[in-house]
């Protein structure tokens, strides 16, 4: 099988920088104080002060574990892949990339895959810290199976902005707080989004009836619910929340927001990837253009119609 | 055979490239001569594939570019005006990782990479890290990186900038040697004696379009009698300044260091006519002689009237 050139460039170059080392030394280190003492403080002070030791307790501090993990994930995957073709664009390299047979997409997959391998590394670096969870017993193998699918296909969905963002800027400062903008909108401009919803559509139902008759209840989103299906966070809760619980508490959730269907709501996490997964796509397909010298950029196709009415003139 | 035919390019207001036509034969080196701005990098990176022209076509040997695009960019290696290296890469993989985008791996690719850093002079530093290299071994390494999926025509940014007279000097005998190979060759320079030197044609832009081409000879040869007289005068300058200004053969006066320097279009018995008839009216000529035609001097006279500072695209 042959590899992507630029994939086994980068991840040749990649090993080599300092930087891969510090990335899963910070990342680990992160992970490992946050897991270490959710442990201390489940079971060493329990034990010490409480006399009682809540074997329960131990899926919440998987769920710990794995929330610090996918919020890291978050903050790395941006750092990973903002600055891979305005990087190229920088160094002055991407011209010569783009002379020679390679195509724009087989760059920007290229790109894309190694950001997604060192993302693997770091999931699997982490495997001893999310193991912890396995002394006790609580979480099955398949759980950290379905956990590190979940690592993956938000790297995808990430990454995927991040090199959007990488082939629309030319500077990586740019391509990077631009990439950081647009995952804060995802996490959080959704939320707040839903939230004015429900706020708005309570204060227009409250000049309307009367809330102490015991049969109201308060107007909520509707199907905007489902705009938290490109919410990568959601997603990680959905999964975490089926794995330790019964997914109960993410249907309460979700209901304080919105009703869809029960349908959706039981397979929310197989719904968001594909949403998100058809989302990548579309950031990869658009890189690619934005990438590709001989397409028509809409910038340019101005100046290109003034040149033209200019030559008519001579 | 590479045919350019009626590229025109424009950036917002500025017009890059208007109309320009022409045709590099096989086994040519062609020199790409304008002030900048002229429209030598556009045409370079349109050739190249980097940018789509608003109108025109470019064929290589009958295949035309923008509809065969991958069999096109096979058969062209292009060296830009920057050399952008990777860190943490050594001369030898970086041959090695184009030589995988050719499809060409393994112990194949480390022998044609050693082969091709051999060509430029850099075997003893086959395995030294990209940026650690000098200026002009870049320059080198870069032009053997074009040479990995042995294109028949290269295009050549001003491969010669910022090096010593060294490192000029042995660009030029690598590019004398490729061309021995058989390779064609599309080069721009400003180092106009290097290029008059192992160019077998010419072609001087400016303003995106193509004022002269063809073989250096036959530049030389039609514009020949318009090469520079230059004269010096110990008194009478003014004078002689004035007797020049009357005459309907001269064009051009310029006065620098001394020296007053003139486009004559006239026969050697004309220019003795023009001598006497200076001396005449009181101006003592110390110096007298029509300069050596180059492509200098071409160029000047070519490009003479703008200001060669606008702006490079």
């Amino acid at each position: 099988m042959k590899i992507n050139p630029v994939y086994k460039k980068e991840l040749k170059i990649g090993v080599r920088t300092i930087k891969t080392a510090l990335i899963i030394l910070g990342y680990n280190g992160l992970l490992a104080l946050f897991g270490l003492f959710a442990f201390y403080a489940t079971f060493e002070y329990g034990s010490r002060y409480g006399g009682t030791i809540n074997y329960t307790a131990v899926l919440e501090l998987y769920a710990i574990i794995a929330a610090v993990e996918f919020g890291l994930v978050l903050f790395t995957v941006p750092a990973l892949t903002a600055g891979s073709i305005s990087g190229e664009r920088e160094k002055q390299t991407l011209d010569i990339l783009l002379t020679t047979k390679l195509s724009p997409m087989q760059i920007i997959l290229g790109k894309l895959a190694s950001s997604i391998s060192i993302m693997i590394l770091l999931a699997l670096s982490s495997l001893p810290i999310l193991s912890l969870v396995f002394s006790i017993g609580g979480v099955t193998f398949v759980d950290m199976l379905e956990f590190m699918a979940l690592i993956i296909i938000t790297a995808i969905y990430v990454g995927s902005i991040g090199i959007f963002f990488s082939c629309l800027f030319k500077k990586t400062t740019v391509a990077t707080v631009s990439t950081y903008g647009a995952l804060l909108f995802l996490v959080l401009g959704t939320f707040f989004i839903l939230t004015a919803i429900v706020i708005l559509k309570n204060m227009n139902a409250a000049n309307l009836v009367n809330q102490s008759d015991y049969l109201y209840q308060s107007p909520k989103a509707g199907y905007w619910v489902l705009i938290y299906l490109i919410n990568p966070a959601v997603t990680c809760f959905a999964v975490i929340e089926g794995q330790i619980g019964t997914g109960s508490r993410f249907v309460q959730f979700l209901r304080k927001f919105g009703t869809s269907s029960q349908w959706i709501e039981n397979n929310w996490f197989f719904i968001s990837v594909a949403v998100q997964g058809v989302l990548s796509l579309i950031f990869i397909y658009f890189s690619s253009r934005l990438l590709n010298p001989l397409k028509e950029k809409r910038g340019r196709r101005k100046g290109r119609k003034m040149g033209h009415g200019r030559m008519n003139k001579k | 055979m590479l045919q350019i035919k009626n590229l025109s390019k424009t950036y917002g207001k500025f017009t890059a490239l208007d109309n320009l036509n022409l045709t590099i034969g096989k086994g040519q080196i062609f020199g790409f001569v304008g002030p900048n701005g002229a429209g030598k990098t556009t045409t370079m990176k349109i050739v190249a594939g980097l940018l789509k022209p608003d109108s025109g076509q470019v064929y290589l040997d009958g295949i035309e570019q923008q509809t065969h695009i991958k069999e096109f960019k096979e058969k062209i290696g292009y060296m830009p005006d920057f050399f952008g290296v990777y860190d943490n890469l050594k001369a030898m993989e970086y041959m090695e990782f184009y030589a995988s985008i050719y499809g060409i791996e393994g112990e194949k690719a480390r022998k044609l990479g050693l082969e091709l850093i051999d060509l430029v002079g850099l075997t003893d530093k086959a395995d030294t890290y990209v940026d650690s290299l000098s200026r002009g071994m870049k320059q080198r390494l870069c032009l053997a990186r074009s040479l990995i999926h042995n294109p028949e025509f290269l295009i050549l940014d001003e491969p010669a900038s910022g090096l010593d007279p060294r490192a000029r000097y042995d660009m030029k005998e690598i590019i004398k040697e490729l061309n021995k190979r058989g390779k064609t060759i599309l080069i721009s320079s400003h180092i106009l004696p290097e290029l008059s030197q192992m160019c077998t044609n010419i072609g001087i832009i400016e303003n995106g379009k193509m004022m002269v081409s063809g073989t250096v000879e036959e530049i030389m040869a039609t514009r020949g009698t318009a090469s520079p007289l230059v004269m010096r005068f110990t008194e009478g300058q003014e004078n002689g300044i004035e007797v020049l200004k009357k005459n309907r053969l001269v064009e051009n006066v310029t006065i620098k260091d001394n020296s007053v320097s003139i486009l004559f279009k006239g026969n050697e018995e004309e220019e003795a006519m023009l001598l006497a008839d200076m001396i005449k009216n009181g101006a003592y000529v110390s110096y007298f002689s029509r300069e050596e035609s180059n492509l200098e001097s071409l160029f000047i006279q070519i490009t003479d009237h703008t200001d060669g500072e606008s702006n490079e695209e």
